[in-house]
């Protein structure tokens, strides 16, 4: 009974309190509210989705990894030296210890003679880089260099000696260098075993597989685009130009500027 | 009563109208960001693309017969060029005569670009087969000199892709002993024997000769690595004697 009466009381002193407490006008004013947070939370979900497209992968990302409590490695994979050549190579080849199955292979290449008195401290490493030697479509080759001739291009090429006469050669790409004398530039193409042939005539070569079609091509080496960048680069007019860049006209290439050196392959 | 019940709702349902206001301008505010409406614009500057005087260059060389009748220069904008030709099969005519290739070749500004980007798609080709692609000299036998680019393996509904970042455009064989010259007809006379054709081969003659169902098939040199001419036929070819780039 005490119960049941104290329980009227505060109905109706609720009754009385929100009569009281809330004014006439107070549904319009929290109609107002609502709308107002309404309209905010809008605005906020529509820029999340407009402004930051890679913003919502990482959060896609970041969920799925607290959700989905994967299991992570705790220990480093093991590093294995891969055997690269059934042949000799250059001693300058490093062979790096990595993960299978990649094959990462690394050589220096060191100023040719063109280049060597004026620019001695001519630096270049080659890295060449094989995801599956069993599978892989391609191979990555990155060239970086440093104290080069600053602000010129340079044709890379893949020769079959490293040396004059050079043989065949294989155009890849081309490094232009920045106001410093560094640069960098990476291809993807058939590196390791790149050999150049022609159909009509084919022969046969010693590969680091062994024996292949075609002449092996396992050198690197890099020229001056222009003859003429060279001759002002080097100060000597009487530089003669050679085939090693593309397009019109011929012989319009300058002098090798960078070579690995070596008698035996490099890649 | 009525009038003072009247004008009260009226003046309560003011800042109403003000709160919708409010937010309808929040959202037109947050509108131009939206990805539709940047497309949209950029589509409006797009449609006002400055002149591109290489794209324009390689059509004229297309309708002089310069360049091979199937290739496309696209509408892209200066300096990049664009150019897309096809695939037809050759060595796999018979037995996969639906065969396709695509080839989109990408240069981003002649004068220091520093590779070109090669992208080869191909779809109802053998199914989970390796082929190598090679820079050619000549699109049909004897192919002539050649280079080796990269390899593309089709997936189990024979479709399958494969891009190379390599100079293609003016790529060109020589020994360096003997270079000699050889006429590009975009750029002129050239060092070398240029290479201006594209084709596919088996990477395995064992694979061309299960697929082909031919045990009599030779073998051809269009793979690197040991042994020699284990390589199979071609099996796609731009069929071209004008060149395609």
């Amino acid at each position: 009974m005490q119960q049941l009466h104290s329980r009227s009381t505060d109905t109706e002193a609720r009754a009385i309190g929100l009569h009281l407490r809330r004014p006439r006008h107070a549904r319009p004013v929290l109609a107002l509210l609502v709308i107002l947070l309404l309209g905010l939370l809008l605005s906020a979900c529509d820029s999340g989705n407009t402004n930051n497209a890679a913003g919502n992968t990482a959060n896609k990302a970041t969920t799925t990894t607290t959700g989905g409590q994967p299991t992570f490695p705790t220990t480093k994979p093991a590093l294995r030296t891969p055997n690269f050549s059934s042949e000799q190579i250059a001693p300058t080849v490093k062979v790096l210890a990595s993960v299978a199955p990649t094959l990462i292979v690394q050589f220096p290449l060191v100023p040719a003679s063109s280049i060597k008195s004026a620019f001695p401290n001519a630096t270049a490493t080659v890295t060449v880089m094989q995801g599956n030697p069993e599978i892989s479509v391609f191979d990555t080759v990155f060239v970086t260099v440093q104290h080069m001739p600053p602000n010129v291009k340079f044709t890379v090429f893949f020769t079959e000696l490293s040396a004059k006469p050079f043989g065949h050669a294989e155009y890849v790409g081309d490094v232009i260098t920045r106001g410093d004398g560094t640069g960098d530039s990476v291809f993807h193409l058939i590196a390791f075993v790149a050999f150049a042939a022609d159909n009509r005539s084919p022969t046969n070569s010693a590969d680091q597989s062994g024996t292949a079609s075609g002449i092996q091509l396992e050198h690197v080496g890099m020229w001056f685009d222009g003859v003429k960048s060279a001759r002002q680069v080097l100060n000597n007019p009487s530089i003669a130009g050679t085939p090693f860049d593309g397009g019109n006209p011929p012989l319009h290439a300058g002098p090798q500027a960078m070579t690995d050196g070596q008698t035996l392959p490099v890649i | 009563m009525s009038f003072i019940h009247t004008l009260r709702r009226v003046l309560l349902s003011g800042p109403l109208l003000l709160a919708l206001l409010l937010v309808a301008s929040l959202q037109a505010s947050a509108a131009p960001t939206s990805p539709a409406r940047v497309a949209a614009q950029h589509v409006a500057s797009a449609n006002a693309a400055p002149f591109n005087a290489q794209a324009e260059q390689l059509r004229q060389m297309v309708r002089e017969g310069k360049l091979a009748p199937t290739v496309h220069v696209l509408s892209s904008l200066p300096p990049t060029t664009i150019i897309q030709f096809p695939l037809v099969p050759s060595g796999i005519k018979a037995a996969f005569p639906n065969a396709t290739g695509l080839v989109t070749i990408v240069r981003g500004n002649r004068d220091n670009s520093v590779f070109d980007t090669v992208t080869v798609d191909v779809q109802h080709m053998p199914p989970n087969i390796t082929f190598t692609i090679f820079l050619i000299e000549l699109a049909n036998k004897p192919f002539g000199n050649v280079e080796y680019m990269a390899d593309l393996t089709t997936r189990g509904d024979g479709s399958g892709e494969t891009v190379f970042e390599a100079i293609t455009l003016v790529a060109f064989a020589m020994d360096a002993r003997n270079p000699g010259t050889s006429q590009d007809n975009r750029e002129g006379a050239t060092s070398g024997i240029n290479l201006e054709h594209l084709g596919m081969w088996f990477s395995s003659l064992q694979d061309a000769q299960k697929v082909l169902n031919n045990d009599t098939l030779t073998g051809t040199i269009f793979d690197g690595g040991n042994p020699p001419l284990h390589a199979g036929p071609q099996a796609m070819t731009d069929g071209q004697t004008a060149p395609v780039f």
